[in-house]
């Protein structure tokens, strides 16, 4: 069978796309973003409980008064676990893509229905863009519209499209064709029976694919978290790459409460904006005890509170915003004058600690840097495109060399500040007989034949697969289970808790040397080739653009002992606190920061 | 088309792919008749009708009507005839579920652009003259099926069209209901003096309400008289068969009042 060249294909088709037509796409990403930024200025300006209020007046006008008191409820309890804002920014993510996918449904569900055609071409295209996994279309959307809000939004779009436009299809399709008969035969021009006709009629099963659009939307930003678009997805995507189970789970609680109020309140809007919904609501039989419960306000009514609330939510809010005051900084150590910096990091320990370290020293110049939480593939991607300034985690020259191979073009090295590390295949230390990874050859039976993993984009698995194994003679022997680092440690954890022998692809440095007692199998072929440093990358120009931010950042290192006590007190503060941490070590640690940042020289 | 010229029937030609639901059908309805097209289901009646109105464009032959020819008219004017000339009524009532009996009875005059206040007065008009008086406010679904019809018969009154198509009208209704509904038609027919084409299956209904009927079988023509032609002089064996079981006494008896508004005129 000829090798048919299909990935080279789409390569070329994505380079084409991003060479030729990169100013359609930032006009679709400053579009996108723009609408982003107001729809979550709008629901995240509010105090949290005033717009839960807002929320649930509208639940009480859609579904009434025990669906108003459940939503007040579910938003408190999001606003508690501290996820309130990024509840708002998902729930922005999800409202905006579900107005763009309708206004691109809409129309192709009715040209499809009335062009059996058109039907037959959008099918196959639909079901592509549907199952196609996420992230084959989510690291090229990174080439085309940065790392962020919009490529997640742009996946949700893709991924809700195919029931917009089915729907949208099959609810004018099921529409009497003795009805559309009527109307032509009163002499009703075609795009009057569509509007008057055909949509009212098409309006539930339409309302049914919007309730779906929403939901298919809500199940992709835990995966649009990874390209950097914030709001829960990121609570949950940090929180499983860090076996943070606790956040993990409140993230995910949030999740399902969005969901759920998106879910019946679309479902219920099917019923008070059609006549046909409003005639099957008012034919239903009213029990007597149970009125309370079926009361709806009239549409103005519910108007009025909203409005009410949205008022003193905007009062709360001139008031409130007269009283802050950002901390300022002294003129001389002004060197950022506000101006921003996006850093990006990967959910590994020395790269979160640093880039936390960064942030709070970029702060006290006077910078305003932002910091986002990365998929490896999507760090890079967003680094090459500009979109992400620098990142603290590059291990090279081994871990991430086809990273670095693949975008050294548009990337510059600021340098090494640790170093050297290492990589390794390790066992608990009561695996007696396996020290070297020779040792392995022709034990795959006590290991169960599986090698644990991590990431299978990570640089380790390559080397792993594509040198190590073969050097030692293991391919064939063993599998390497590619997952996740969590995933990895979990399996760890477990094993020696069992104490079943497990070999795991691990690095130093690493906390688990500290929590476990484990051996490092020896490398005398030297197949993991020498340690790497730990560089700082950032996008090329850099230097260029912000020259002293890039002289500290090629000035910088770490001792050991730095590195350790800045992990270990990042790590005592806990997710989402980060920034404790990184207070607490900088009091250890006084004048580190004129140390890193000299403003003088 | 040239192979159905040629002589070739229906199932000849269907061995070929194409279906052709009216081959042969040339007749004229004089203005304020009830002209009756019977057949049985498949004869290619329902087609014959649609093809009045435009809904289906013939392949061959044309359709006159004040003067026009309808086939040669663009779509636009095609759409005027329909809203102020010819009406339809429909076998499944085709009431529009989403809105009110009398917005749906003021339907056609909306799309003719009528304010909405006058079209409101004559929806209710035409409300009163089928007797659903004080159902306006209704919806479609609150009604029997009898009554629906009544909307429906309202609906197509209500645009002053000249011409009503009524498409195996009230097929769809209860023996006792569809007889109701047939001297309902007949007492209107008296004072509005519409010109009518009724298709239907039903001998008995076409005996009842019909001046003149057209016998469909195979999508021609066999037979086109009045009621005394087919039911004394039927053209062949079909047509005789088919009026076998019309009771002759009753169906005379019938035709007395209408004859007599004939004979006025």
């Amino acid at each position: 069978m000829p090798r048919i060249p299909l990935g080279d294909w789409a390569d070329n088709v994505v380079s084409f796309l991003r060479d030729h037509f990169s100013g359609l796409f930032d006009v679709v990403s400053s579009i996108v973003s723009g609408m982003y930024d107001g729809v979550d200025a709008v629901l995240t300006g509010p105090q949290p409980l005033l717009l839960a209020g807002i929320l649930a007046v509208l639940a009480l006008w859609l579904r009434g008064p025990l669906a108003a008191v459940l939503a007040f409820a579910g938003f408190a309890l999001i606003d508690s676990v501290q996820q309130w804002h990024q509840a708002m920014d998902t729930l922005s993510l999800v409202l905006v893509a579900t107005v763009v996918t309708l206004v691109v449904a809409l129309p192709l569900g009715v040209w499809a229905a009335r062009n059996r055609t058109v039907s037959s071409v959008l099918r196959p295209a639909l079901d592509l863009m549907q199952t196609m996994p996420a992230f084959v279309y989510l690291i090229p959307g990174i080439f085309f519209f940065g790392v962020g809000v919009v490529p997640g939004i742009i996946a949700c779009i893709v991924f809700a499209l195919a029931p917009g436009v089915r729907m949208t299809e099959l609810g004018i399709r099921q529409v009497d064709a003795e009805l559309v008969e009527a109307a032509e035969a009163f002499g009703t021009p075609p795009a009057r029976t569509l509007l008057r006709v055909q949509l009212p009629l098409a309006l539930p099963t339409i309302m049914a694919g919007v309730n779906q659009v929403i939901m298919l939307g809500l199940s992709m930003v835990v995966v649009a978290g990874m390209v950097g678009s914030g709001g829960l997805g990121q609570s949950v995507f940090t929180a499983i790459s860090q076996v943070d189970i606790g956040l993990g789970f409140e993230g995910g609680v949030s999740v399902v409460i969005l969901a759920m109020y998106l879910d019946r309140m679309t479902g219920a809007l099917g019923g008070r904006v059609t006549a046909v919904g409003r005639r099957a609501a008012a034919a239903l039989p009213q029990r007597a005890g149970r009125r309370v419960l079926a009361y709806r306000p009239q549409a103005s009514l519910a108007v009025v509170g909203v409005v009410a609330l949205a008022l003193v939510a905007g009062g709360m809010n001139v008031f409130a915003g007269s009283g802050t005051n950002e901390a300022t900084v002294p003129a001389k150590d002004d060197v950022g004058k506000g101006r921003s910096i996006d850093m990006g990091y990967i959910p590994w320990d020395e790269g979160v600690a640093t880039t936390f370290l960064w942030q709070e020293i970029l702060k006290e110049r006077g910078f305003d840097p932002k910091v986002t939480q990365y998929d490896v593939g999507a760090l890079y991607t967003g680094m090459s495109t500009g979109k992400i300034d620098f990142e603290t985690d590059s291990w090279l020259p081994t871990t991430h060399a086809s990273y670095w191979a693949k975008y050294r073009d548009s990337l510059e090295d600021l340098g090494s500040w640790y170093g050297p590390t290492s990589l390794e295949l390790t066992v608990p230390s009561y695996v007696k007989d396996v020290n070297s990874l020779a040792d392995l050859k022709g034990k795959s039976g006590e290991f169960k034949g599986r090698i644990i993993g991590i990431e299978p984009g990570a640089g380790e698995m390559k080397l792993l697969n594509d040198t190590v194994l073969a050097k030692y003679g293991l391919k064939g022997q063993y599998q390497v289970v590619a997952g996740s680092t969590a995933g990895m440690l979990a399996q760890l954890d477990r094993s020696i808790k069992a104490k079943e022998p497990v070999v795991v692809t691990l690095w130093s440095p690493h906390w688990a040397y500290d929590t476990h007692s484990l051996k490092k199998l020896k490398d005398p072929l030297n197949a993991w080739g020498s340690g790497d440093g730990v560089h700082t990358l950032a996008h090329k120009g850099f230097s260029a653009k912000e020259p002293k931010v890039a002289a500290w950042l090629k000035g910088f290192h770490l001792t050991d002992k730095q590195l350790t006590s800045l992990e270990a007190a990042v790590h005592k503060a806990g997710q989402g606190h980060e920034q404790d941490g990184v207070h607490a070590w900088l009091k250890q640690n006084p004048g580190i920061v004129d140390k890193l940042a000299p403003v003088g020289s | 088309m040239q192979r159905l010229r040629a002589g070739a029937g229906k199932t000849e030609l269907r061995e070929s792919g194409d279906t052709a639901a009216v081959i042969d059908a040339s007749f004229e309805v004089a203005e304020g008749e009830i002209f009756v097209v019977m057949g049985l289901s498949g004869s290619g009646k329902s087609t014959l009708l649609r093809t009045l109105n435009g809904l289906l464009p013939p392949t061959a032959g044309s359709v006159h009507y004040e003067g026009r020819d309808l086939t040669a008219l663009d779509a636009a004017e095609l759409r005027h005839v329909r809203a102020h000339g010819i009406s339809m009524v429909f076998q499944h009532f085709a009431l529009f579920p989403h809105r009110t009996v009398v917005d749906n009875a003021a339907y056609g005059l909306e799309v003719q652009g009528v304010p909405r206040p006058e079209r409101q007065e004559r929806a209710e008009e035409a409300l009163r003259l089928t007797g659903l008086e004080g159902w306006e406010q209704s919806w479609p679904d609150e009604l029997s099926g009898g009554m629906q019809q009544r909307v429906g018969l309202a609906r197509a009154l209500a645009t002053d069209a000249d011409v009503l198509l009524m498409d195996e009208a009230f097929s769809a209704l209860d023996p006792l209901i569809r007889r109701e509904m047939q001297e309902q038609l007949l007492e209107l027919q008296r004072t509005l003096r519409k010109t009518i084409v009724f298709i239907t299956h039903d001998p008995h209904e076409a005996v009842r309400i019909g001046d003149r009927i057209a016998v469909m079988r195979d999508g021609r023509i066999v037979q086109n008289g009045s009621v005394e032609d087919l039911l004394l002089r039927p053209a062949d064996d079909y047509v005789a068969s088919f009026m076998a079981d019309v009771d002759r006494g009753a169906a005379f008896a019938d035709r007395r009042p209408a004859a007599g508004v004939k004979a006025h005129a």
